[in-house]
């Protein structure tokens, strides 16, 4: 038997399919011939395993031995088989079965060892290798798993588990393979056209007043913007940073001061008796009313407008906690206290995951009011910032800069409102994955 | 007999509760307010409050004053304005995007990246696009419940469980069944939801909006209730401003109400037995 006829045989055995063909000769440079007669043994159960067969022709009797739970313990192998591949298990190095040829069988032979080694030099091929190795035990002898768990690995990271970045590129194939990125951009595209066509090209009456799409483009990507804000003056971070840092200052506190108190309202009948009916009093007056005595109440501009920015996001965030812990099922409170827990430990253990998902909507509801009412805020009142941007430049007609302000205003906003989102994800993954079980 | 019934019903112990809340509440900023005047300091924040017994005093002027009532009827109008029209615009949006797949591909992104930006931000845009302040104002006002409100239904009709469309197609139904008896019933309750939430949002943005406009063209007193608070900030009659945020309270709190009512109206199968 010459080279390329063993390279023709490994190619039609089912681990070494895959294997580029500079591989496959080095494979072929390893295997030696064989020729056993009929009844001839090959091996025994137990013996030392050195090296896996390939049959080339003939047929073979594969009998496992007593105690391997296969669910069919005979085989017989035909041209193209392996078998033999105890010797390339790691940890398990004598033979499982009994081999006996049925007729005259030619055969080539491989030692384990001098395979592995091989792949040691190649890991990536070698784990394709090992890994159909594996799915061949598995399938093909009927062998448990954990048999085939002891085909080794050679590369760092196991391929067969998904991690974080390959199952985002999975998610993005499959994405990029539906209708919905495409319809996605025709829809952008729809706006942005009927933006360009109604303002800058058929100058539709009212329409013509409006900041055009390249006006506004040119002037946001400008190094010397007409209006004196783009990504390239410092005035356009300092204004975001100035929104950026309310925002986080009021959901700072509307969080430290709602959670808590939600948490409270919902946990205590005496404490909800007394402090809900002053609330309720007070949430129906719109955040926005409260804008002139913010101003009387907080002397200077910054304070009124995080006051205002804070009075949203605390009620969003108290009231929606509130609601969490009353949809906590009474029997967890009651099994708590049955099992001895104090009523400290109640709440630590019972009360706060249980009101988590409650919370963190009311956090994602919470960061999307603290923008409405910032800006609102900033119109009226304060200095810097994206409102008073917007507020200002349509005072001074600065036009394009509005259009500016506002897209910046969806970006940031839209950003703010992920994290609070991915923060929840990751906190509850419990969760996720009580969803994702769900099928959802 | 009944009498002790209608006294239990009238004073159990949770109302007691909320009503000593809430006198306790109003005698703490009574004397917070007057703390200037009856221990010579100002309280931080709620010294600069004016009292309440003040605002009661300055409501019950205000009671006779037509251009009180016309502030009410003037945001009442916009409100209603900018609110049907989210309503006939959004629900049948909403309700399509649910139900046509290529339709929701092409319109729901763009429909999210114009979401984020705050409705108030729309405000000088709309100055500069719409003839007439009235229309102006409007417009914010329905940018405001719009977007609750498609996204609501949308959320309503999306969670529909599909074997029901599957067993009334397979019992006959006609396309128009399936909207009538499927569709319309599984979502109205988020159409319920999403309006009475949208409803706050355009009583929320109707008062921004008379604030940063300036009220309505006619000047003065026809200015709606956000043009009468800022108009009271601005000519220093602070009690007013009080009067006008309990006005707009009260107003956002009866349409909410009115709106849950008709909800609980048009779905009884999600009525409290």
């Amino acid at each position: 038997m010459d080279q390329n006829q063993t390279v023709a045989l490994l190619k039609r055995s089912m681990p070494f399919q895959t294997v580029p063909s500079d591989m496959l000769d080095a494979i072929a440079k390893l295997a030696r011939y064989e020729s056993y007669a009929r009844g001839d043994v090959i091996y025994h159960q137990g013996d030392f395993a050195d090296d896996v067969y390939i049959v080339s022709s003939g047929t073979v009797q594969h009998t496992l031995g007593i105690g391997f739970q296969a669910t069919h313990p005979e085989k017989i192998l035909h041209s193209g088989d392996v078998f033999g591949w105890a010797a390339v298990l790691d940890n398990q190095r004598s033979r499982l079965a009994k081999t006996v040829c049925m007729e005259r069988t030619e055969l080539i032979r491989i030692n384990g060892e001098e395979l592995i080694n091989l792949f040691r030099a190649s890991p990536e091929t070698g784990d394709i290798v090992m890994s159909r190795f594996a799915t061949m035990i598995n399938k093909e002898y009927t062998m448990p798993e954990e048999v085939a768990g002891h085909v080794p690995h050679f590369t760092q990271v196991p391929v067969t588990m998904a991690t974080g970045l390959t199952l985002t590129m999975f998610r993005l194939s499959q994405w990029l393979k539906s209708p919905k990125p495409y319809l996605m951009f025709t829809g952008f595209g729809i706006l942005l056209a009927t933006w360009y066509f109604t303002v800058e090209v058929w100058k539709l009456p009212r329409f013509v007043d409006m900041p055009g799409l390249t006006v506004v483009m040119k002037e946001w990507f400008s190094k010397d913007p007409v209006y004196g804000l783009s990504i390239y003056t410092p005035e356009y971070y300092q204004h975001i940073w100035v929104s950026v840092r309310r925002i986080l200052i009021a959901f700072f506190l509307a969080t430290v001061l709602g959670v808590p108190l939600g948490l409270f309202l919902g946990w205590s009948k005496t404490f909800r008796e007394y402090v809900f009916p002053v609330f309720e009093t007070l949430r129906p007056i719109p955040i926005l009313a409260w804008v002139p005595l913010a101003i009387l109440m907080f002397q200077g501009s910054e304070t009124p407008v995080i006051y205002l920015t804070f009075l949203a996001s605390f009620y969003a965030t108290a009231l929606n906690t509130m609601l969490g812990v009353e949809t906590i099922d009474e029997s967890y409170s009651r099994a708590a206290a049955c099992l001895g827990a104090s009523k400290w430990q109640t709440f630590k253990e019972v009360i706060v995951p249980g009101a988590m998902p409650f919370m963190f909507t009311g956090l994602q509801i919470s960061i999307g009011v603290a923008w409405f009412s910032l800006v609102a805020g900033e119109m009226v009142s304060g200095e810097f910032g994206l409102g008073y941007v917007i507020n200002t430049s349509y005072t001074m007609v600065r036009y394009p800069t509005i259009v500016i302000g506002m897209i910046t205003l969806g970006i940031v906003g839209y950003t703010s409102s992920a994290l609070v989102r991915m923060a929840g994800d990751y906190m509850m993954q419990w969760r996720v994955r009580e969803l994702a079980l769900g099928g959802r | 007999m009944n009498a002790k019934r209608l006294r239990k019903a009238l004073f159990n112990r949770s109302k007691l509760r909320a009503v000593i809340a809430i006198f306790v509440f109003l005698v703490l900023w009574e004397i917070g307010s007057r703390s200037k005047e009856w221990f010579g300091f100002a309280v931080p924040w709620i010294g600069h409050v004016p009292a309440p017994t003040a605002v009661v005093v300055a409501w019950y002027g205000l009671l006779g004053d037509p251009g009180y009532w016309q502030s009410w009827y003037m945001s009442t109008l916009r409100v209603l304005a900018g609110f049907f029209a989210a309503m006939v615009v959004g629900i049948p949006l909403g309700l399509f995007m649910a139900v046509n797949r290529t339709f929701n591909g092409l319109v729901f992104p763009s429909f999210e990246i114009l979401r984020p930006i705050p409705p108030l931000a729309w405000v000088p845009a709309s100055i500069i696009f719409w003839p007439s302040q009235e229309l102006s104002i409007a417009f914010v006002t329905f940018l405001g419940a719009f977007f609750t409100i498609v996204i609501n239904v949308l959320g309503g009709a999306k969670s529909i469980d599909p074997r029901y469309f599957q067993s009334a197609q397979s019992m006959g139904s006609s396309q128009w069944d399936v909207f009538r008896r499927v569709v319309l019933p599984a979502t109205l309750p988020s159409i319920v939801v999403g309006s009475a939430v949208g409803m706050g949002i355009t009583w929320e943005v109707v008062v921004a909006a008379e604030m940063i406009s300036g009220g309505g063209g006619s000047g003065g007193s026809g200015g709606g209730l956000g043009f009468f608070i800022w108009n009271s900030y601005v000519g220093g009659s602070y009690e007013q401003i009080v009067v006008g945020m309990i006005s707009i309270g009260i107003a956002g709190f009866i349409s909410s109400e009115l709106l849950r009512k008709l909800g609980s109206y048009l779905t009884p199968w999600l009525r409290k037995r």
